[in-house]
């Protein structure tokens, strides 16, 4: 039993994992912009794609796609940014780039669709089947021990570059205020534009991790961002320490699940949390700071 | 002379129209409208893609000659394997198009959800995917199932898993739907009725990525003969190599074998890889089979996709078959194809053979072929119906 336990813990931290990569980039967009972007997961998959073409159709070396699905997701969040969103806050009205958001996604789906066909793809990476075999019976994949890995580095990245850089400074200054920051020199669209990036770069590169353990179709992503605005919420709206807690914690929740309880009713523990957050915690699990103009 | 070449050209090309409005049959100008309710988007769109090739293959080869001086035409909606969106779609499809008979879907809750708009526009429904009992028990006098349902499937698969595999012990696999649900339902009950122990139940969504905790669960729970997975071909994918990795199914050195449905398309151990061996499941087309019927689809798909066809492929170019054959027997609109449609028998086409019931439910068992993945990933067809 306690090799069960054992194992449901590395399934968690594994999953726990991509859900963080794909959160963070929500809340880094939510911690800048208050916007929700509805089109993160269709980055997500467009990362998956382009680690899966990558691979299997130019040959290229798996570890090495994920680096490519990052930058694929950074160029497409400059893109869809400098296009779309740039131009209607411009205009003044917040609500106007948030259904953009779901006009992008919509848009990104079905040309995934019209582009890579319904049929799921059968995305296995060398590492997906090589199997380490553990102590009684436990295993991991080398897949997942490369999610595992990639992705608490770049989440220390991010983490440093967040405290310790004047570029990460700054944009926590303009997540806190914007207007101020701007009154310090700080040129808020500049920071926005590079949310984006870090944000779409997050995404992409997550896709392509998960693509090899989801359903690679156009949808993808989709099942992953449900989750991932659970664990922004859970998290507390903007911050990156929340979001990375309340990301393994979702991914252990789900693992002992589906051991004690059944996998149907993962998804029902998960939101009777967030809104237990909700209703108790409605800042999340560590609150941001957030300036407030009077 | 100019003129009388003119009053010439006239006179035959009149004399054409006339001897074509005499032998409809020849001219083809009557039609027999056939709408599609398939998933072209979403995790079931690999069944919407199939169905029309199937179906586009057969209305080309039926409308060479015509049948029965009618001209078959199709016309597809995105039915996307759900309820909702299949609701919407059979209502623009019989508003808009107003078909003389309908196909689809392939889900049972989307099949589920378009049974009484059919009903109410007296447009019959002619399925040939979805397994849930209900499409015809009770049913209603318009729909028609060509495939054998969860019940005759269940009890089939189950018996043969205690019978000829000799399996005792057994954990269910299934997304929680309609067919899912009664899929796993009908194996248990079979199951345990004749002596076997289900040591785990495990329902999921269609959204669960994951399958790496439920093979691990499944691993702790000792010796499992037999995994019945009712799955689309995606999450059955990953549960298939999940299961392989944490040593449980033969493809992963262990001993269970997974049984599969007609769900999965052909082409899914290929996907799956090693982890796919010993994997035994039914599907409605025998590539092998000697009948001409079979052979001759096998090589007029070939030459018009280049490909191999699936059992998909299979039971969509059945049901315009079935359509055509109560064409040929008088059917000539909706109700007529109802009533002609429900007198059916001894039917055979690429799938099996099709006689309804009074339910309207296909009656005969050798639409299912039993097929194993042997190591080289090709398949061995069992003969167990």
């Amino acid at each position: 039993m306690l090799t069960v336990a054992l194992q449901q813990g590395i399934n968690g931290i594994v999953f726990g994992s991509l859900y963080v990569l794909v959160a963070l980039g929500l809340t880094l967009i939510y911690g800048v912009l208050v916007q929700i972007n509805f089109a993160h997961a269709d980055i997500v998959t467009i990362g998956a794609f382009a680690a899966y073409f990558f691979t299997f159709v130019f040959g290229g070396n798996y570890l090495a796609s994920i680096g490519i699905a990052l930058m694929v997701g950074a160029a497409l969040g400059w893109l869809v940014n400098a296009a779309i969103f740039a131009p209607l806050r411009e205009r003044g009205s917040e609500l106007l780039p948030l259904i953009a958001t779901i006009g992008v996604s919509i848009l990104l789906q079905n040309a995934m669709l019209l582009w890579f066909g319904p049929i799921p793809y059968a995305f296995d990476s060398p590492y997906s089947n090589k199997v380490i075999r553990l102590w009684g019976g436990m295993f991991i994949t080398w897949q997942n021990l490369i999610i595992i890995v990639v992705s608490a580095l770049t989440i220390a990245l991010l983490y440093a570059f967040m405290k310790f850089t004047m570029m990460g400074k700054a944009l926590r200054a303009v997540a806190q205020d914007r207007e101020t920051a701007g009154l310090m020199g700080i040129n808020p669209n500049q920071l926005i534009m590079l949310t984006f990036v870090i944000a779409s770069a997050l995404a992409g590169m997550g896709g392509a991790m998960l693509g090899p353990i989801l359903v690679l179709t156009p949808f993808a992503g989709t099942s992953v961002i449900v989750k991932a605005f659970a664990i922004v919420i859970i998290g507390g709206f903007g911050n990156v320490e929340g979001t990375i807690i309340a990301g393994l914690a979702v991914g252990l929740i789900e693992s002992f699940a589906t051991q004690l309880v059944n996998p149907g009713l993962t998804d029902i523990v998960v939101f009777t949390l967030l809104l237990l957050m909700l209703a108790v915690r409605p800042t999340g699990l560590i609150a941001e700071e957030r300036e407030e103009n009077v | 002379m100019r003129r009388h070449s003119a009053i010439l050209c006239i006179g035959v090309l009149a004399s054409f129209a006339l001897f074509a409005a005499a032998k409809p049959g020849f001219a083809q100008d009557k039609v027999i409208k056939i709408g599609g309710l398939f998933a072209m988007s979403g995790p079931g769109s690999y069944f919407g893609v199939q169905d029309k090739q199937g179906i586009e293959l057969a209305i080309e080869q039926l409308n060479k000659s015509g049948v029965n001086g009618y001209r078959l035409e199709g016309q597809y909606e995105d039915s996307a394997c759900s309820p909702l969106p299949a609701t919407q779609a059979a209502k623009r499809l019989l508003e808009q198009y107003k078909p003389h008979v309908v196909l689809g879907e392939e889900c049972s809750d989307a099949t589920l959800a378009i049974m009484p708009l059919m009903e109410q526009a007296k447009v019959p429904l002619l399925n040939a995917g979805s397994s849930s009992i209900k499409i015809t028990d009770p049913g209603n006098p318009w729909t028609f199932r060509i495939m054998p349902n969860e019940v005759m499937q269940g009890v089939d698969i189950a018996t043969n898993a205690y019978k000829r595999l000799n399996a005792r012990t057994a954990v269910l696999l299934y997304e929680n739907t309609n067919a899912g649900i009664g899929n796993a339902k009908v194996f248990a009950d079979t199951f345990k009725s004749l002596g076997g122990e289900i040591l785990a139940d495990i329902g999921f969504g269609r959204d669960v990525n994951d399958f790496t905790a439920i093979a691990t669960r499944v691993a702790g729970l000792g010796k499992v003969d037999v995994i019945p997975t009712y799955t689309l071909e995606g999450q059955g994918l990953r549960i298939t190599q999940a299961l392989a990795q944490a040593g449980v199914t033969k493809g992963g050195g262990g001993q269970s074998i997974q049984l599969g449905t007609i769900w999965l398309p052909f082409g899914f151990e290929q996907k799956a890889g090693k982890a796919a061996l010993g994997y035994i499941r039914i599907v409605q087309f025998d590539p092998i089979d000697k009948r001409e019927v079979v052979q001759n689809f096998i090589r007029s798909f070939k030459a018009k996709y280049n490909q191999e066809p699936t059992h998909i492929n299979a039971h969509a170019f059945d049901q315009i078959l079935v359509v055509a054959d109560v064409i040929r027997r008088g059917g000539k609109d909706s109700q007529s194809i109802r009533d002609i449609m429900a007198m059916t028998k001894n039917f055979s086409g690429v799938t099996g053979s099709v006689e309804f019931d009074k339910s309207n439910q296909n009656v005969k068992m050798d639409t299912i072929h039993y097929m194993e993945t042997l190591p080289d990933l090709s398949w061995k067809a069992l003969g167990w119906n």
